[in-house]
């Protein structure tokens, strides 16, 4: 139970507020009020620099009406489902993998972990020309093999996989990571157990790591997911949402309302739409988190 | 028994292969690439052999100037927002590591759901009222955002880390007449240095790399260097790769350095401590 100054009071204590104010004035002025303020815009017209006029409900029905943004909710969607779970796939063999026990590992690790350091716009400059349509070593890799070629600038699907191939690359080492680290929180004694009972190494996957992975893995997914859905740098880099707004997600179907076509009160639909899907998929965390907050005394 | 541990052995190997061509090639071949003569960029198959050149980095120089300016105007904005970030997280993680109430779980509740909203959706709202402050294309607005979104994140860690430091230390001096300012800045910081450097290290990252804000709230004065690579790659028609991975390596460089170099902060800051580097 709480302890310590402050405790068996129901309101902020006094003492505190000071060293929360910084951290709550930034996160109040600059996110939670725009928020709100998000509402208000998303009920009304309004173009940069003229004064809104009350519409209720009306951009809500023009974003759901409007095929461009299922189109946009569809890939959000396609990308995020590929991007998280490769990754964990991915992110969890090579935690076993590191677990087992290789020479050299700091230095794999320091490795694994580099695309960290790489922004979005290197990383795209890298992969346009990796998969250049003309001179990309991938695809003429491809093409020696006999294999059709990635038009991702052309072809909609193939546009949609380098993208997500792209976020993948950026975002694995945070996946792997959290997975690794997990991993090596398990006893050993579990698998001296498991030895004793002469196990094989598939039945210790299955009934000691994975269970006890589990939680891990939860918060590993739902990091990835809500933040794989504000996915707009890696579309805006590559395709810019085309050809024919045919790769656009939510975010770039946001960003051109408001910016290109100056449609604020629309773009603030869709806007508050992403943020009630988000809060959805982040609703589960925040109960952990509340819990964990609340009852343990550390 | 021993051909399978080989076996073995072989699939292991086989693999951390394809996991270091799969991290390190694409890097490689930026840097790589923005040392070659232009017609060995695209010799297939890539050469590994070639007379190294400048030649890339004097046309950057010469033909993007405004490169540099962006390199400099991303340092300003990466040490402002990281300063912010650390000294807000520090303060608040020291409040929730001390006074545990349920109105304080409710506090630290907010501020971590409020981070669940889509950067995007706060351009809206935020784009005038920072033309109507003047404050467009300035270094300013670019550091309270970026420090906005990692206060959440580093208040956690920041608990976590403050957390491992006995009350009783601090209990002391308050006893002894030490204003809970005074016990922030001489017990608690100096004892929470490695958590403080977990945060600064992760905002340096994404402060440094950024591109959704800069690329909305700056347009010359404040850009930052990816908008300039962004630029580059988007006067496609003339494209100079040779530039462009020059530039590229410019802006990956000392972040990369820099993440090897911490790297050990990162991984404790990703993990709670959980793995020594």
């Amino acid at each position: 139970m709480p302890s310590g100054q402050g405790s068996g009071r129901s309101w902020l204590s006094p003492a505190a507020l000071p060293f929360l104010g910084p951290a709550h004035g930034l996160v109040l002025a600059v996110i939670a009020l725009p928020a709100l303020y998000v509402v208000w815009l998303s009920l009304t017209t309004s173009t940069f620099g003229k004064a809104p006029t009350f519409v209720g409900l009306a951009n809500y029905a023009h974003a759901l009406t409007d095929p461009y943004f299922w189109r946009a909710l569809r890939n959000t969607i396609v990308v995020v489902l590929i991007v998280v779970h490769v990754e964990l796939l991915l992110g969890l063999g090579m935690a076993l993998l590191f677990a087992s026990g290789l020479p050299g590992r700091r230095y794999l690790l320091a490795a694994v972990l580099m695309p960290y350091a790489v922004s979005e716009v290197s990383a795209a400059v890298i992969f346009r020309f990796l998969f250049d349509a003309d001179v990309g070593p991938v695809n003429l890799a491809l093409a020696a093999l006999g294999l059709p070629p990635l038009e991702w600038s052309v072809v909609p699907a193939h546009g949609l996989v380098i993208i997500a191939l792209l976020s993948i690359w950026l975002h694995l080492p945070f996946t792997f990571i959290i997975l690794y680290a997990a991993r090596l929180a398990i006893p050993t004694q579990f698998y001296e157990v498991a030895r004793m009972d002469a196990a094989s190494g598939l039945r210790t996957f299955r009934y000691v790591t994975l269970p006890l992975l589990m939680p891990a893995i939860l918060v590993a997914m739902l990091f990835r997911y809500i933040f794989a859905f504000r996915l707009f740098s890696e579309v805006w880099l590559m395709t810019q949402g085309g050809p024919a707004r045919s790769t656009e997600v939510l975010a770039v179907y946001l960003y051109l309302d408001a910016f290109r076509f100056n449609a604020f009160g629309s773009a603030a639909a869709t806007g508050w739409l992403m943020v009630l899907i988000s809060l959805l998929l982040g609703a589960g965390y925040l109960w952990g988190l509340r819990r964990q907050m609340t009852s343990d005394a550390t | 028994m021993r051909r399978k541990r080989a076996a073995v052995r072989i699939g292991k190997a086989l693999a951390v292969a394809l996991i270091l061509a799969w991290s390190l090639v694409p890097i490689v071949f930026i840097l790589v690439s923005a040392f070659k003569p232009s017609a060995d960029i695209f010799a297939v198959p890539p050469r590994l052999t070639f007379a190294p050149t400048v030649k890339h980095f004097v046309d950057l120089w010469t033909q993007w100037r405004g490169f540099f300016v962006g390199l400099l105007n991303s340092a300003i904005v990466t040490a402002g927002a990281t300063l912010l970030a650390v000294v807000a997280s520090t303060m608040a993680g020291y409040a929730y590591s001390r006074f545990r109430s349920p109105a304080m779980a409710g506090s630290a509740l907010f501020l971590v759901a409020v981070r669940l909203l889509p950067p995007i959706v706060i351009t809206l709202p935020l784009f005038p009222v920072v033309n109507w402050l003047r404050l467009n294309d300035t270094h300013f607005v670019l550091i309270i955002l970026y420090a906005t979104f990692f206060v959440s994140l580093g208040t956690l860690l920041m608990r976590t880390f403050i957390d491992q430091i006995p009350r009783e230390l601090d209990e002391a001096a308050l006893v002894d007449g030490a204003s809970r300012f005074a016990i922030l800045r001489r017990v608690i910081m100096p004892l929470s240095a490695q958590g403080m450097l977990a945060v600064a290290v992760f905002v340096i990252v994404f402060a440094w790399n950024e591109f959704l804000f800069a690329f909305i709230f700056t347009s010359t004065r404040a850009k930052t260097a990816p908008l300039f690579v962004a630029e580059m790659m988007g006067s496609l028609d003339s494209f100079d790769w040779g530039v462009l991975f020059a530039a590229a390596t410019v802006q990956l460089l000392p972040i990369m350095l820099f993440v090897l170099f911490a790297q050990k902060h990162l991984v404790a800051g990703l993990t709670g401590g959980a793995i020594k580097g």
